[in-house]
């Protein structure tokens, strides 16, 4: 937690003489702060003789604190949100569309569970392509196993021709295919900062606009915590929360669509189940298992959890190509 | 301006389009066999790891000693003019084999009448050894620390191209009792060996072994190392038989499609396959 002295920078306030003070109460950081009793604290400032110095610095803290925390939201506030904010986004293939109820959703991750090879990288691709396409957003691809290619994504964004455009058809797919940002990242720290970069980068940018970021791709996330998991002691547990919370962090403050892929391990029976285990259940919001009919291009998905419907539905699509 | 507003979001990364062009410059290594080239868009991609398995005696260490001599073809003749680096964990690479996979590569450039007679370049097979560093690992330790040593290897030697590990599998499957370590172990080198192949525009393939799984009720031939370690390459490539001919076929591939292609292993090294039908089938 902060040390007290960390905010003398940014608020003079927080001087030595009221540095000290605190520390004569044994509150050193930030959290001693919180857990100290403060009338007791105002109470003791009374008897100080810079009093009154000593009581701006504490409602200053205090104040440090409160814009720290998340807003209340009460119930129709966000109704509201979701309805303007949270759009749902194709997914440009016909059969997840309609298992989705339209696509995937801006606000919420979703998570592509399969085997090898069942498609899953493929999906990412196409969603790319067409949510680049149609809606005109910039998309952001993490991709932690060189498996981005670029030729696939000139291949579906050259099928979803549009004859309305007046442009000559490269220049159009220069545009689409400019909007599609690549990062390899290869380690479980470098996902962290890189999301913790796109966090900041995205707070002073403008929220509207035709090329605000509208998709975030992680192909694959359990490739990177597996590695770091189950080792002994909850480091890698507590590695893998924090990746969950600030891709729906990321997410939910900025209305974008986080699509996220899991591989499959051995369960019980020699049943496969998906990997990173039961703490990594709670984190995406919409789970869905994909797996591929032998040796063709057909593609079952079926419905592993959602907000909103019932699980065990189940859809075939194709990919072509 | 809308371009240059998209790039600000992250520092380092790359756009789809300039990816795209980028693809058409980095020539992929041949493998020998027309239909196997074919089949693969070219050869094997570079940036990329790609896994080959099948069972014993299909020609996966003949492969990569293929590919190890291949990947040196110079840049006039459509190869990387590279080197090669093969990690050896089964004691199988035989100097002699590689001799004469060399001399059968060099008379194929030679007779396929591109050869200049200003060509410098000394070309004779005992060169081509010279440019494998060939590395023996005995356990699964020595395997993990030679991977994390490669990092500063291929610093000092650049154009090292082509990274070969036969087989990925051999120190992985006896005397591991903790199998979550193992998936741990294996996940952290896979890791590891992606960020190289990027970072260094090379090709990793790594040879890996089959075993017997019990799925859907019956018990099937898969690669080994489980599942996890499925994920772990770009591209996966089996050899297997259909009757008397050797078949390779593709498994996973993010911009390929499934196809397969027979193949045969002559005196020469990997060739095409004498049968009739050389059509690659398309599944």
């Amino acid at each position: 937690m902060a040390p007290l002295r960390s905010l003398e920078l940014e608020f003079p306030l927080v001087d030595s003489n009221f540095q000290q003070f605190c520390a004569s109460h044994g509150i050193l950081s930030v959290e001693d702060f919180l857990i100290h009793d403060l009338y007791l604290l105002v109470g003791s400032a009374e008897h100080e003789t810079t009093s009154d110095r000593l009581k701006q610095g504490i409602a200053q803290v205090l104040s440090i604190l409160d814009g720290l925390h998340q807003p209340w939201l009460s119930g129709m506030e966000l109704l509201e949100d979701a309805q303007q904010n949270k759009h749902i986004l194709s997914t440009g293939c016909e059969g997840i569309n309609v298992l989705l109820q339209g696509g995937l959703r801006e606000g919420q991750v979703t998570e592509l569970v399969g085997p090898s090879p069942s498609g899953k990288t493929q999906v990412c691709l196409l969603a790319a392509s067409n949510i680049a396409k149609n809606y005109g957003g910039a998309v952001i691809f993490i991709d932690t196993g060189n498996s981005f290619s670029a030729k696939r994504i000139a291949e579906h964004v050259g099928k979803i021709s549009d004859t309305a455009f007046k442009e000559p058809e490269s220049q159009i797919l220069e545009k689409i295919m400019s909007s599609i940002l690549c990062h390899s990242v290869f380690d479980v720290f470098d996902l962290l900062s890189l999301l913790h970069q796109l966090e900041s980068n995205l707070r002073s940018q403008m929220k509207t606009g035709s090329n605000r970021v509208l998709l975030v791709v992680v192909d694959s996330v359990s490739s990177l915590i597996s590695p770091v998991l189950g080792s002994s002691g909850p480091y890698g547990r507590a590695l893998m929360v924090s990746v969950g919370y600030l891709l729906k962090k990321l997410a939910d403050e900025n209305n974008i669509a986080v699509l996220v892929t899991n591989h499959t391990v051995g369960g019980e029976g020699g049943i496969p189940k998906p990997a990173l285990g039961e703490s990594w259940k709670g984190i995406p919001h919409v789970r869905l298992l994909l797996s591929r009919d032998c040796k063709s291009n057909n593609f079952n998905v079926s419905i592993l959890k959602h907000p909103s419907m019932a699980s065990g539905k189940t859809a075939k699509f194709v990919i072509y190509e | 301006m809308e371009v240059s507003s998209s790039k600000s979001y992250s520092v380092g990364a790359r756009t789809a389009w300039d990816m795209f062009h980028e693809d058409d410059f980095f020539t992929r290594i041949t493998t020998s066999c027309a239909d196997m080239d074919n089949m693969l868009g070219g050869g094997i991609n570079c940036k990329e790891i790609t896994e080959i398995g099948g069972v014993p005696g299909i020609g996966k260490t003949q492969l990569g000693i293929q590919l190890a001599v291949n990947v040196q073809i110079p840049l006039d003749y459509g190869g990387l003019g590279g080197k090669a680096i093969y990690i050896d964990t089964e004691g199988s690479f035989m100097p002699e084999r590689a001799l004469q996979i060399a001399q059968a590569c060099i008379e194929d450039i030679e007779t396929n009448g591109f050869y200049r007679k200003d060509f410098h370049v000394n070309m004779e097979p005992t060169s081509f050894l010279e440019n494998i560093f060939y590395f023996r690992v005995c356990s699964y330790t020595e395997q993990i620390a030679l991977i994390n040593y490669l990092d500063k290897f291929i610093s000092d030697h650049q154009d090292v191209k082509v990274v070969i590990v036969d087989s990925v599998t051999f120190h992985f499957r006896q005397d591991f009792d903790d199998l979550a370590r193992r998936t741990r172990v294996l996940g952290g080198m896979a890791l590891k060996l992606m960020k190289l192949a990027k970072q260094f525009s090379l090709a990793v393939v790594l040879l890996n072994q089959v075993t017997m799984k019990y799925t859907e009720g019956s018990f099937q031939l898969t690669l080994a190392l489980g599942d996890s370690w499925s994920h772990a390459c770009t591209n996966r490539i089996i050899l297997y038989w259909n009757g008397n001919e050797r078949y390779a076929y593709i498994d996973k591939s993010p911009s390929l499609p499934s196809a397969s292609a027979p193949y045969s292993v002559t005196a020469k090294g990997i060739r095409n396959s004498a049968s009739n039908c050389k059509r690659v089938k398309m599944m």
